[in-house]
């Protein structure tokens, strides 16, 4: 686990990054809303290929200012981004959009086309592909995602599940080098919640391509992500594997955050049982095998 | 559909895409472009003719079509009231001041009040216009995909009259549910829609401010979603729309025969 920086305010210390493998590197970025409200703060981040990473961190910590600053919706203010090579900085013209894709926490922002269809060939359309190609595109990503039957049907009358489905599916018709997802599961039912978790593993397995996950769910984050960042007051504070991370009580309560539930059960288990809770499972089948080994 | 509606006497949106896109009337087997010629046709009728027996049969025809493509009468005789108030608060006055036979008369405040046979003809004939069209407008929406309602738009509309079309749409039924979910809240603590707007009516303008301010913030982050996904200014349709049969050929060409048999016959059109 490296912990980044000990106070908000102090400067950060940048992690070692191996540079055959990085995709994104946010070089200390900062960024100031008009308001002069601080969205990021001296930011040091950085996704690997084929990683799934985790931002975890209180409502106004700064993931989704950090997520609109990979996709290049906002440039920092300070510091700079680079992504798969190209660096930005301070208002420059970007279309890192045709790299990293964006799906955005509530689904209604994003799908406003007349179909589905049409809402998912709108990114390949952007990126100058063929009518033919945007529409095998479009074809390939919402039966990756399990919902080519949707294909002409009106966003409006899609579940919650169903539309954040085709949401993913219109980034992924784009085929970017990385998916950032803001809260992915968040109002979903568990079926379809469990159907995104899948999707999300499946990104990294099966189309080799990197995620930022930002999210709350730390249950979701301990079971997904290769890599987890805690984010406080518009920084990364810390980032480890999930069980480096999640195991540290201190850490996660100087972020405000509470353990996901797996480490929960596992540390009431171990106390009921007497026992010490030396390891660290992060998932059901590490805590069977954990408690079977005691 | 699972959205109430806001008002019996306002066309239900939800309503009529449900109907639009359940597809079982043996209208939703035209061509689109068919449902639209006619709509131009009928326009025109009313426009050239003010003959009360082609307007009467015309409506009939109409409402017979929107019957046997079993679409909800009662619910179209609800929504007659906007067309009607409409109507009435346009000529409602001229109508006292036609001349012809009168019917009735008397005096308010000194002056003479007459309605006349003429009078009533004019609101009958306007009336019959309104709600022909309305009839027909609502029968080419609830039995056309708004698919092919948005390919036809985005087809014969210039830019960015017809980028303004695609995008509305959608986001009708999200201010439409916006505005339902904050009447519900209104509701559940007592409140109504015409109750309140007299005792309440503050509160009321509140909601519609806040209506407009979600709505506004909502086109805000609509607008960053699509830039996230390299929008440039504007956006088409993929869909296809389903051509002419050659039976339809045959009834545009009739429709088309009738309007200038009426454009021929009316005086004022050169007849």
């Amino acid at each position: 686990m490296t912990i980044i920086r000990t106070d908000p305010l102090s400067s950060p210390h940048c992690p070692h990054i191996d540079k055959e493998r990085e995709l994104i590197h946010v070089d200390c970025a900062s960024h100031i809303y008009p308001d002069g409200s601080v969205g990021i703060h001296e930011m040091c981040f950085y996704v690997q290929k084929n990683e799934i990473v985790a931002l975890c961190g209180p409502n106004g910590s700064g993931k989704s200012t950090l997520i609109e600053h990979l996709n290049g919706l906002l440039t920092p203010s300070k510091g700079n981004i680079a992504v798969n090579g190209k660096v930005i900085s301070s208002g420059d013209h970007t279309d890192l959009w045709k790299e990293v894709g964006v799906v955005f926490q509530q689904s209604d922002d994003q799908l406003f086309a007349p179909t589905v269809l049409d809402d998912v060939m709108f990114g390949p359309l952007n990126m100058g592909m063929t009518r033919e190609a945007a529409l095998n595109a479009a074809m390939e990503a919402l039966e990756a995602v399990g919902a080519a039957d949707l294909v002409q049907k009106l966003p409006n009358y899609l579940s919650g599940g169903q539309k954040r489905l085709i949401s993913i599916a219109g980034i992924l018709a784009m085929k970017p080098l990385i998916i950032a997802l803001d809260e992915p599961t968040s109002d979903l039912d568990p079926v379809h919640s469990g159907m995104i978790e899948g999707l999300i593993r499946e990104l990294k397995q099966r189309f080799g391509i990197s995620v930022v996950l930002a999210t709350h769910d730390l249950d979701l984050a301990a079971r997904v992500a290769d890599r987890v960042c805690l984010v406080r007051k518009g920084s990364v504070f810390a980032e480890g594997t999930p069980a480096e991370i999640f195991y540290d009580e201190e850490l996660l309560n100087e972020t405000g955050l509470l353990p996901p539930q797996i480490v929960t059960v596992y540390r009431t288990y171990c106390q009921m049982q007497e026992i010490p809770a030396d390891q660290h499972p992060i998932n059901i089948e590490e805590m069977m095998s954990a408690i079977r080994g005691k | 559909m699972s959205a109430a509606a806001l008002s019996n006497h306002i066309p239900d949106l939800n309503l009529i895409t449900y109907y639009a896109e359940k597809q079982q009337s043996f209208l939703s087997r035209f061509s689109p472009w068919t449902k639209f010629a006619f709509l131009i046709i009928i326009v025109l009728l009313v426009t050239l003719t003010g003959n009360l027996t082609i307007l009467a049969v015309l409506y009939l025809v109409i409402l017979i079509a929107y019957a046997a493509a079993h679409l909800p009468l009662r619910k179209l005789f609800g929504w007659y009231t906007m067309p009607i108030i409409f109507v009435i608060s346009l000529v409602g006055i001229m109508a006292w001041s036609e001349p012809g036979n009168p019917i009735i008369s008397f005096t308010v405040a000194g002056f003479p009040v007459t309605l006349t046979d003429n009078g009533i003809l004019l609101v009958v004939t306007l009336l019959l216009k309104a709600l022909i069209v309305v009839t027909y407008s609502l029968l080419f929406l609830m039995t056309t995909q708004y698919k092919y309602f948005s390919a036809i738009i985005y087809r014969i509309f210039p830019s960015p009259l017809d980028q303004i079309f695609l995008m509305t749409y959608r986001f009708l039924f999200l201010t439409l549910a916006m505005t339902g979910s904050i009447l519900n809240a209104v509701r559940s603590r007592g409140g109504g829609l015409i109750h309140s707007i007299f005792i309440q009516g503050r509160m009321f303008a509140e909601v519609f401010a806040l209506v407009f301010i979600r709505s506004f913030e909502r086109s805000e982050r609509v607008h960053k979603a699509m830039i996230a996904r390299g929008f440039s200014g504007s956006y088409g349709t993929v869909t296809t729309i389903p051509s002419l049969r050659i039976t339809e050929y045959l009834l545009i060409c009739a429709g088309v025969a009738v309007v200038l048999a009426v454009a021929i016959t009316t005086p004022s059109f050169g007849g």
